[in-house]
């Protein structure tokens, strides 16, 4: 296996990329290597699909194909080696249905069709040790000798990038929102990635492409979040238990939450969000359910402990999923592309099974103190008091906005941005998305004129809501976002994360603090683009980058 | 007091400290640290570690559970050491395997038991409503559980047939022996809706889920309760990895569970089961000879190289694994679990 697509990714003297017996993140080489293989397959339908769609041909379903199976492939999502020959199998039968519709629609067209080679040429095995054989033609860095190390950084950074646009966009799929231009871009970038492009300026662009149609994707997911459950407003959240039966809920997938509700009503059992899941509570649809009682845990990184001592069944709907400890093995269950070998997995949506779990496992005996934290300040509930916010802003009593956003994981130099939020000044205001907020959104910020200090907008999969709110307050000012009093603190760890960079460096946005490492499949010359042409910082000292934010606002 | 450190398969170390008085695995356990083991009397050599550094002192054991070489070559058995100095172990298995918290102790009422061919009783628990664990049955296929008889008697060890459950249901198989403290309950007391003690579950005779190899499973006797727990679990999962079973027993009217072989063979299409009788009695049309025998037959007619999971009495894991040895599998693909009388 080789695999650098994310944050923890092994790092040593020698360079950095997991390629032992198992990754960082508790991937086999096996699965590793099998990912590979699914995306190189992948490639070939996009080859297909994006020469068809230019003739006027499209097949949606086998977009939508792309899309999960590019999910599986995400840091912490699907481990199971076995899973992935399935997938990939499936894939060749999609590869081949788009290579007819692309000839057909050619030959209707009245040219002769090309004749693909590379991925589109490919015949994956149909077993596992025939796959296994496979891996080296598909391994991100195959041909790196020829490429050289800044085209192979490129290429990582669309196919990681294209990893986050799929994963919105399949969120945004099972909820009914869908767009050809995401597709049409998905097609591309699968295309572009098959056919060995060399060139650093036009795989420049291809990568802030891939951040356009992620800003699609992410107004898709908007839209089919707010449409399908309401506009999320500000809600006080449960953080310790309550006694009773218990299912805890985890990963992004608000519709399987919605189906575990369901499954769950009138039945004496209490339904927990867990990391990714919070913002569910602030959602006008999920209010009605009063069985929906809490937020349960931290973030990801703790969840080995955490699902231990929590006593009843549990959900990952999407990432982000570690190996499932023995203590409970047994009453873990994976939905939609989320997977382990030996656990099992819901395929249909059907969630009777872990309510009849949650009824045989003891639940909480008793009720902890009440603890709550207040989350929902989505695009509506804050543009909602934008004249407030404005006035706040030109009065001198708030003086800045941090907005720190992205994930949480494990590695010690996390630290900076619990310093950062902590050593904020009284009369800054932060906002939050993703689960690096864990880290101190228990702790008392206070207010400034009545607005909370600390606003949390979300997760991750929000992050279109703050591009709005930012855009919205720069028109209001009458400036430009890099002109607004706002600093952006990233933490990223996967693909996500790689998907909303590309965004805000297409959308212009400069002066992003990016840490708590940079990604390793990013070579010093791409760096030094980055640095120079879109002001990408990597983070320092909180506090020596707090008074850097300040003095370039002042 | 010595300080012990154990370095796990994976990589991880566990350290607790061991009064010179102590056994190993006591001390661990003093210390909420549950290791694998299973007699607790140097007769199984599930808690046996290879030694890297330091001195114990072995209390009486059985060699079938820790060889003359073994021992040489520097392993011990936790349930049977004592401390003489520090300690640094290396253990065959991954920190998953290591329990933090105590083994579950839960009521069972007795639901049903009855004949399993001629040598063997088929005996269903259900627990009982706990607070700390609730219903549930939750265990991994291939465990087992420590029964307690009613009067406090005798404890013994049985591998779980059924797959873990929301319904706290147990199923296991139980040899009868000439005055066996179980046979004798279960021939003259037994009755529905006895109370018994469950301690579990326990064991780390479990499935590779990772493994992309074949499954093969060679069980002789009761031995074949993990290996049914196991299949039912692949069946309710529509596991579509390869799998055979030989299961062997002495004579014809030993076999049973066939139903359940049956059931398993619809749901799990590609399951090849071989029956193997040792010495039939009467007409006997599968196959004649051991399921190690049946095993090597089987080996030699295929290329690939099964993962093997053998459970029986040690004579029979002996002979399985020289066996898969001699076809080429390595010996970390073996994966065994002795069952003895008592």
């Amino acid at each position: 296996m080789f695999c650098y697509q994310c944050e923890q990714t092994y790092r040593s003297d020698e360079g950095a990329g997991c390629a032992g017996p198992k990754g960082m993140c508790g991937k086999d080489a096996a699965t590793a290597d099998l990912q590979d293989v699914l995306l190189y397959v992948c490639e070939g339908v996009g080859q297909y699909l994006h020469r068809a769609r230019l003739l006027g041909a499209t097949d949606i379903e086998a977009d939508r194909f792309i899309l999960f199976a590019s999910f599986t492939t995400l840091t912490n999502v699907n481990f199971n080696a076995a899973k992935f020959v399935e997938l990939i199998q499936q894939a060749s039968q999609i590869r081949d249905r788009a290579k007819s519709l692309y000839e057909d629609a050619a030959r209707a067209a009245g040219t002769a069709p090309e004749t693909l080679s590379g991925p589109a040429a490919f015949s994956p095995a149909t077993d596992m040790a025939g796959l296994l054989a496979q891996a080296s033609e598909a391994a991100v860095r195959k041909d790196a000798a020829i490429l050289g190390e800044d085209v192979v950084g490129l290429r990582s950074l669309i196919l990681y990038g294209l990893k986050g646009v799929c994963a919105y966009s399949h969120h945004a799929r099972v909820l009914g929102q869908e767009r050809d231009a995401i597709y049409a871009a998905v097609e591309h970038a699968l295309d572009i990635l098959a056919r060995e492009e060399r060139d650093v300026a036009t795989l420049l662009d291809e990568a802030l492409a891939l951040g356009r149609a992620n800003f699609l994707a992410m107004e898709a997911l908007d839209a089919a979040n707010t449409g399908t459950f309401g506009a999320p407003t500000p809600t006080s959240v449960r953080v310790t238990p309550v006694k009773g039966k218990a299912i805890l809920v985890s990963g992004h997938d608000l519709k399987d939450l919605h189906a575990i509700l369901e499954a769950t009503k009138d039945k004496g059992i209490n339904v927990y969000t867990h990391g990714e899941m919070l913002p569910a509570h602030s959602y006008p649809k999920f209010k009605s359910y009063p069985h929906l009682v809490g937020n349960y845990g931290g973030a990801w990184q703790d969840q080995q402990k955490e699902f231990a001592e929590f006593p009843g069944a549990i959900v990952m709907t999407s990432n982000c999923l570690i190996e499932p400890q023995p203590r409970y093995r047994g009453r873990i269950f994976t939905a939609g592309p989320v997977g382990w070998a030996g656990i099992r997995h819901i395929a249909d949506e059907n969630f009777a099974i872990v309510a009849q779990a949650a009824q045989a496992l003891p639940g909480f005996t008793e009720d902890a103190p009440e603890q709550t934290i207040t989350i929902g300040f989505g695009r509506d509930t804050v543009l909602g008091v934008a004249d407030k916010v404005i006035d706040a802003v030109k009065s001198g009593a708030i003086r800045h906005f941090f907005l720190v956003g992205g994930c949480d994981g494990a590695a010690p130099g996390r630290n900076y941005y619990t310093d950062f939020a902590e050593e904020a000044p009284k009369d800054t205001v932060i906002l939050t998305i993703g689960c690096g907020k864990y880290r101190f959104n228990k702790h008392d910020f206070g207010t400034i004129g009545g607005l909370p200090r600390l606003l949390d907008m979300g997760q991750c999969n929000d992050a279109y809501s703050a591009l709005v709110v930012a855009t919205k307050l720069a028109e209001a000012f009458g400036v430009g976002v890099n002109e607004l009093p706002l600093s952006l603190i990233v933490s990223w760890f996967e693909q996500k994360a790689a998907a909303v960079l590309l965004t805000l460096l297409a959308l212009g946005v400069r002066n992003v603090r990016l840490g708590p490492t940079l990604p390793a499949f990013l070579t010093p010359a791409l760096v030094d683009v980055l640095v120079e042409k879109f002001g990408v910082q990597p983070v320092g000292d909180a506090k020596a980058d707090i008074e850097a934010s300040l003095a370039r606002a002042a | 007091m010595y300080k012990v450190s154990l370095l796990t398969r994976d990589g991880a170390t566990i350290a607790f400290d061991a009064e010179p008085s102590d056994t190993l695995l006591d001390a661990a356990e003093r210390a909420s640290i549950y290791l694998p083991s299973s007699c607790r009397e140097g007769g199984c050599g599930a808690c046996r570690v290879s030694r890297a550094n330091g001195e114990a002192e072995l209390m009486s054991y059985s060699s079938s559970a820790l060889s003359e070489d073994e021992r040489m070559a520097g392993d011990i058995l936790l349930c049977r050491a004592q401390p003489r100095s520090d300690l640094a172990l290396r253990a065959p298995f991954d920190e998953a395997a290591v329990g933090f918290a105590p083994i579950p102790e839960r009521r069972s009422s007795l639901v049903a038991f009855e004949p399993a061919g001629s040598g063997a009783v088929r005996l269903q628990l259900q627990y009982e409503d706990d607070p700390t664990f609730g219903r549930a049955a939750q265990f991994t296929a291939g465990q087992f559980v420590e029964v307690t008889l009613p009067d406090g008697s005798a404890k013994r060890s049985y591998s779980l047939a059924n797959a873990p459950n929301w319904d706290g249901k147990l199923e296991l198989f139980i040899r009868l022996q000439p005055n066996g403290a179980f046979s004798n309950y279960l021939r003259d007391h037994a009755a529905i809706g006895d109370t018994l003690q469950v301690r579990g579950p326990q064991g780390q005779f479990t499935a590779d889920e990772t493994s992309a190899a074949p499954r093969w499973l060679v069980v002789g006797g009761t031995g074949l309760a993990p290996a049914l727990s196991m299949l039912r679990q692949m069946a309710e999962f529509a596991d579509q990895r390869a799998c055979r079973l030989f299961f062997g027993v002495n004579k014809v009217d030993e076999l049973f569970a066939l139903d359940a072989m049956d059931e398993l063979k619809s749901a799990l299409p590609q399951l090849v089961v071989t029956l193997c009788v040792w010495k039939p009695e009467k007409e006997w049309r599968e196959f004649t000879g051991t399921p190690a025998e049946a095993l090597a037959l089987a080996l030699s007619a295929v290329s690939e190289r099964p993962d093997i999971y053998v459970c029986g009495p040690p004579a029979l894991i002996a002979a399985t694994e020289e066996t898969a040895r001699s076809a080429g599998i390595p010996h970390d693909r073996i994966f065994s679990e002795r069952f003895t009388a008592a």
